[in-house]
């Protein structure tokens, strides 16, 4: 095992196949931890949020563990022959050729600037090793065995085994980290009540189709579409054929089109939702959910400001420009004969002319 | 496309509860596309103790196209055409919602049948009866409701004639007609055997 590598295992070597080999600055040890921390999410910003397959944890409890590997080219070979074992400073000497420049570097720094930090950096290298890592508890993961239900390693395993959470009844809540705890029991509490929510949906039929929404044949066609108007259950999908598609001659779109088929009542808009609401707030929040999501993709229409958005300002969409700076707009006012503010809409010269 | 399982989840519900409503459907053997309703008369009405039969056909867009309804059966109303059964009914047209169903458009028919809205006519003629000379109106509807709603009776009678042009003794041939529970030819072997 070379001295001069990392602690962190190598993720290729994890997968079977480094192409560096014995020059990877990762290590190729089975015994060594594996580095599961998402670096994006670190810097503040994964795309993948939850679904991230590598843990989301904040920068303070990993400097420990993540110190060594992003200063190694520099550092690395000036620690250890400061080490001087006549093994390591001969390898040293080996991988720090291509960059002699930077090994002096390395060396003026640390006999000038202090040699604290040389000895901080040996008394790391010499001490990390892996069982040193288990010694603050809060470092360890929770053991995924243990939170189904059985760990074969019992008592002996290195990771930690976590208090039960009575939510979801998993041994998963981390003894040693108050924030991840606090997490978990939110997100199991909203489970629970997405779960409890899509349960109580089931037997709700759609007035159209006749059928239970959520037994229909494909899952895309297992949503709700939510009425802004009333609370009258319906498929998204018969709702919106219903509202956009042909319709017998003669037949009135405000009053009956874009009305409720069961109670009439005019409806501006229809909500997708996965699970139906049974009180007014959760009806809010199902709204509210959709609208913002749909304020974070940018409008087809408005086209970053090439384009016009029939909706203008009524539009769910994102309006903003290349820039990233969102439109402004500036509502024309006119005041009529009678008193009553008209709002005016774009006008344009050719409304004017007749052809 | 039409949705084949609304259709029969419809029919399953109209057979549910036939007796109670007083509509009915049956299909056309082999297309869900083309039915026949019947409607029973409403109590207190011209058309009482008379059957109407509807023409019913499904457009391929139907539950979010209206059905097509005509009456098959002769009626004298203002919104029923006397000629061709044309209905005029707001719900089959422009009111179509596709949370109705066959079952509630055909009691709808059945609602219009006791409810005659004459300023909104089909047929002009019946409807000017209607607001000139109502009682009139009635006894032709009556009439027509006798003549041609109740074809039970009618085919009793014609099939009464039959027997008796045959040789048969007319009382001989109402008591035969009669044990068999109006079947022509069950009656005829019963007549020729005894």
């Amino acid at each position: 095992m070379m001295e001069g590598r990392s602690r962190v295992l190598c993720k290729f070597f994890m997968h079977g196949a480094c192409l560096k080999g014995v020059d990877c600055q990762f290590s190729h040890n089975w015994s060594d931890q594996s580095s599961q921390v998402c670096t994006f999410y670190q810097r503040g910003l994964c795309s993948y949020g939850a679904r991230c397959r590598y843990e989301h944890v904040k920068v303070s409890r990993l400097t420990q563990p993540l110190a060594t590997p992003v200063p190694v080219p520099r550092h690395l070979p000036a620690a250890i022959s400061l080490t001087s074992t006549v093994d390591s400073s001969s390898r040293a000497t080996v991988i720090a050729k291509p960059s002699l420049a930077h090994l002096k570097d390395a060396w003026q720094q640390n006999s000038t600037e202090s040699l604290a930090n040389g000895v901080s950096a040996i008394s790391l290298g010499e001490a990390d090793e892996p069982e040193a890592l288990s010694n603050d508890p809060s470092d360890r993961p929770i053991c995924a065995f243990a939170a189904a239900g059985n760990c074969p390693l019992g008592e002996s395993c290195r990771n930690i085994h976590g208090d039960l959470c009575t939510t979801c009844g998993k041994h998963c809540l981390h003894p040693y980290r108050p924030l991840d705890r606090e997490n978990h029991k939110i997100q199991c509490e909203r489970n629970k009540k997405n779960l409890e929510a899509l349960l109580k949906s089931q037997d709700i039929e759609c007035s159209i189709c006749l059928e239970r929404v959520l037994s229909k044949p494909t899952v895309a066609e297992r949503k709700f579409g939510l009425m802004s108007g009333c609370d009258h259950p319906f498929c998204v999908g018969c709702i919106r054929g219903w509202r956009s598609g042909s319709h017998a001659p003669g037949m009135d779109i405000d009053t009956v089109v874009r009305a409720c088929p069961v109670c009439r009542v005019p409806t501006h808009y229809v909500v997708p939702s996965v699970v139906w609401y049974f009180s007014p707030e959760e009806k809010e929040e199902i709204i509210n959910g959709y609208k913002n999501k749909l304020g974070e993709v940018d409008c087809r229409h408005f086209d970053y400001g090439n384009g016009t958005c029939p909706f203008g300002t009524s539009c769910f969409y994102k309006h903003a420009f290349k820039d990233g700076t969102l439109e402004e707009v500036k509502l024309r006012h006119l005041g009529a004969a009678d008193g009553n503010t008209v709002i005016v809409k774009n006008v344009r010269l050719s409304d004017f002319l007749k052809l | 496309m039409l949705d084949v399982s609304r259709v029969q989840k419809e029919l399953v519900e109209i057979k549910r509860d036939e007796k109670l409503s007083g509509v009915s459907i049956e299909i056309s053997e082999g297309d869900l596309t083309r039915m026949r309703g019947t409607i029973g008369g409403p109590h207190g009405t011209p058309y009482e103790g008379g059957v109407f039969i509807v023409d019913i056909q499904l457009p391929s867009a139907y539950p979010f196209e209206p059905p097509k309804m005509q009456f098959v059966t002769k009626v004298w109303h203002p919104n029923i055409s006397s000629q061709n059964g044309a209905i005029c009914l707001d719900i089959l047209k422009d009111q179509w919602s596709p949370a109705l169903t066959l079952k509630t458009a055909l009691l709808s028919l059945q609602a219009l049948l006791s409810t005659p809205e004459p300023d909104d006519p089909q047929d002009a003629v019946v409807a000017q009866q209607y607001l000139r000379d109502y009682a009139t109106f009635m006894g032709t509807a009556r009439y027509w409701t006798e003549s041609f709603a109740k074809r039970g009776a009618l085919g009793i009678k014609e099939k009464l004639v039959k027997l008796v042009e045959m040789g048969f003794s007319e009382d001989t041939a109402r008591v035969a007609l009669e044990n068999c529970g109006g079947d022509e030819n069950a009656a005829l072997e019963k007549l020729c055997g005894g």
